[in-house]
């Protein structure tokens, strides 16, 4: 009995303490837990602001330059004098007028003639890939297109330089038509030819990989309705196929050209670097224009940067490519997004 | 049928292989102009600043920056990425927040390299942040230099930093549920699941992850050339290699492999295009045995997937 009540009493005085133990313990282990999860909650906040941090420091120092020009920052010519002019003012009489027409023309003549070249073209691949492959050629093939994605731009550049500018140089252009342009600018061989085909080359894989996904995205379901129809497997691929796939091809249509509208080096060493506006009224010698586009005249006139004006400047372009990229990304998104919806319903 | 549509076909057939040989030609083409660059007098000497090619040195330097750089990047950018990467795929819901956040990481995934590179400069050229790079004299408005390991490894982190999360957000969420339930069921804590069980289990798409990282680290130019600068040997103080002189290699300029193809060819200053293709052989075959790693830890997975 005594020895009942001694137990009881231990028990009394023991299981508080043991519950508080418990408690404090279990109160640790949850601090804990929620301290670890606010932490990883911050880095990720940290990542997704980082989006605007790029642009706040970008833009404030691009401000000066849109002040003083407004529009006619995009639609007024004459980068390569007024950049001298700037880069030569004295400290006391710094020059603002910066017109970059040409930097954002030759972007977009680049931009525009690579995805003529890499669309056609990586979709074909990517139809191949999907459908007529045979097994045998699927693994060589994902390789040589995955390590087209990975080589470096600075090699595409030295590539390009050394064989496609030459070839451009000594088959396409003639002494005549290099005099008919010494006024305007020299043709070398550096051009937007050699810019388009360069940078195809470069986008090429991202849009292979995005438009082979989308491709096989496709519901196994409706190829084989098709064929049960007896259609053949040439219009499946065109009626079927593509339509259905449609939006995914945009998409990676889209981030290839974010992808083409932002390399630098490059194109700084195979457009040629002067900022010319090539003109249509030329003819063909449009595509054997030298051009320099915004991304590869931050590269170019990187000397610039100690000019507080000239500085302003490249940061005005790199604006211009900021918010350009944000869009197109955004775009993108946004295209996928529906056929993420899309593919949900159909299935 | 066959017979109407051969033309479709063949062009099919034709893109598939042009695409092909576009990649072979590339890597054929260095490896042809090259290969007789490298030897080990190549690999193993600094670059001299001559504009004779055969006195043009090696490329010790950019060798050791290249391996300086995306160590240093990898190592700013793997904690940051990881620790976003466990938040998306552990904590976070499906919500107009996290979706925000989402968008904000795939927009930073669309900003052009060059892009980046301006900014970490406007960023590094501040005076408050002159412990990373050096502070320019004699200037009135007192600047830092903004060119340094240090500014070019940090604006390289925030540049792959979308990348490595999005590989390993994708490593953790194929870790198979079983894993997470079982380690529940004995009564492990939300991080301690985290911690023992997925990120182990998720280790090799992590390290596929990182590589990818390194990949575009080694494979950058515009990000080296605004924020490393354009000078070929270390600028610290020399020999940059002592211990005592880390500090200062770090806060001064130098080269990779990058900078030192576009240095040495036609559009640069160096102008031996030799020297040029040797180095940019080298960095192929740096990436081509990174990505043969790649693929090595893929075919593992899949493997252990099958089991």
């Amino acid at each position: 009995m005594k020895e009942h009540s001694d137990l009881t009493a231990a028990l009394a005085t023991a299981t508080p303490t043991t519950a508080n133990t418990v408690t404090s313990a279990w109160r640790l282990k949850q601090f804990k837990e929620k301290a670890i999860e606010y932490l990883l909650a911050t880095f990720t906040v940290m990542s997704a602001i980082l989006i605007f941090f790029i642009m706040y420091f970008v833009i404030r120092r691009a401000v000066p330059v849109f002040q003083a020009n407004g529009i006619g920052f995009i639609l007024r010519g004459g980068w390569d004098t007024q950049f001298m002019t700037s880069w030569q003012a004295p400290a006391d009489q710094p020059s603002w007028i910066f017109g970059a027409l040409p930097l954002v023309m030759g972007t977009i003549y680049t931009t525009v003639g690579a995805l003529l070249i890499a669309v056609p073209l990586g979709l074909g691949c990517a139809i191949f890939l999907v459908e007529l492959c045979p097994p045998w050629l699927r693994v060589p093939l994902t390789t040589t297109v995955r390590l087209l994605a990975a080589i470096p731009s600075v090699i595409y550049g030295l590539v390009g330089l050394i064989v496609v500018v030459p070839v451009i140089a000594h088959t396409l252009i003639t002494n005549q038509m290099a005099m008919n342009m010494i006024n305007i600018a020299a043709l070398d061989g550096t051009s937007i030819l050699a810019s388009m085909i360069v940078l195809s080359i470069m986008i090429g894989p991202i849009f292979i990989a995005l438009s082979s996904d989308a491709l096989r995205a496709v519901p196994r379901s409706y190829k084989e309705a098709a064929f049960a129809l007896g259609i053949s497997q040439w219009r499946t691929i065109l009626k079927v196929m593509l339509p259905v796939a449609r939006k995914g091809i945009i998409a990676g249509a889209i981030l290839a050209t974010g992808r083409a509208i932002g390399e630098a080096i490059a194109l700084s060493m195979v457009s040629g670097g002067v900022a010319n506006l090539p003109d249509f009224q030329h003819g063909l010698v449009f595509f054997l224009e030298p051009v320099r586009t915004l991304a590869s005249a931050i590269v170019n006139n990187s000397e610039g940067m100690i000019v507080s004006t000239c500085e302003s400047a490249l940061f005005a372009c790199a604006t211009l490519l900021l918010l350009s990229s944000v869009a197109l990304s955004v775009m993108a998104t946004w295209v996928s997004g529906m056929v993420r919806k899309g593919v949900r319903s159909h299935v | 049928m066959f017979k109407r549509h051969w033309l479709a076909y063949a062009a099919l057939w034709c893109s598939g292989l042009i695409t092909m040989l576009i990649c072979l030609g590339i890597v054929l083409f260095l490896v042809v102009k090259g290969a007789h660059a490298i030897s080990w007098q190549f690999l193993f000497t600094d670059p001299l600043p001559s504009m004779n090619e055969a006195l043009s040195g090696g490329i010790l330097t950019p060798l050791i920056g290249t391996v300086l750089l995306t160590t240093l990047g990898i190592v700013c950018a793997l904690p940051w990425a990881g620790a976003t990467a466990i938040y998306l795929a552990e904590y976070a819901g499906e919500n107009q927040f996290v979706n925000a956040l989402r968008t904000g990481i795939d927009v930073l995934a669309g900003v052009p390299t060059i892009v980046f590179a301006i900014f970490g400069l406007a960023v590094f050229t501040l005076p408050q942040m002159a412990m990373f790079s050096t502070i320019v004299e004699g200037v009135d408005n007192a600047q830092a230099f903004g060119r340094s390991f240090l500014v070019a490894a940090i604006t390289m982190a925030a540049m792959v930093l979308p990348f490595v999360i999005k590989s390993i957000e994708e490593a953790i969420r194929s870790v198979p549920p079983s894993y997470k339930e079982a380690s529940y069921a004995l009564g492990a804590s939300k991080w301690n699941t985290i911690s023992c069980v997925i990120l182990p289990a998720a280790r090799a798409g992590i390290i596929t992850g990182v590589i990818l990282g390194i990949g575009r680290i080694a494979g950058d130019t515009a990000i080296i050339w605004l924020c490393l600068g354009g000078s070929m040997n270390m600028g610290g103080q020399q020999p940059w290699w002592m211990p005592q002189h880390w500090v200062s290699t770090l806060r001064h300029t130098g080269s990779t492999l990058t900078s030192y193809v576009y240095f040495s060819s036609p559009a640069g200053e160096g102008n031996s295009p030799g020297k040029a293709f040797g180095a940019g052989l080298v960095l192929v075959v740096f990436i081509l045995l990174l990505n043969a790693v790649v693929s090595y830890l893929g075919r593992f997975t899949a493997i252990k997937e099958d089991q």
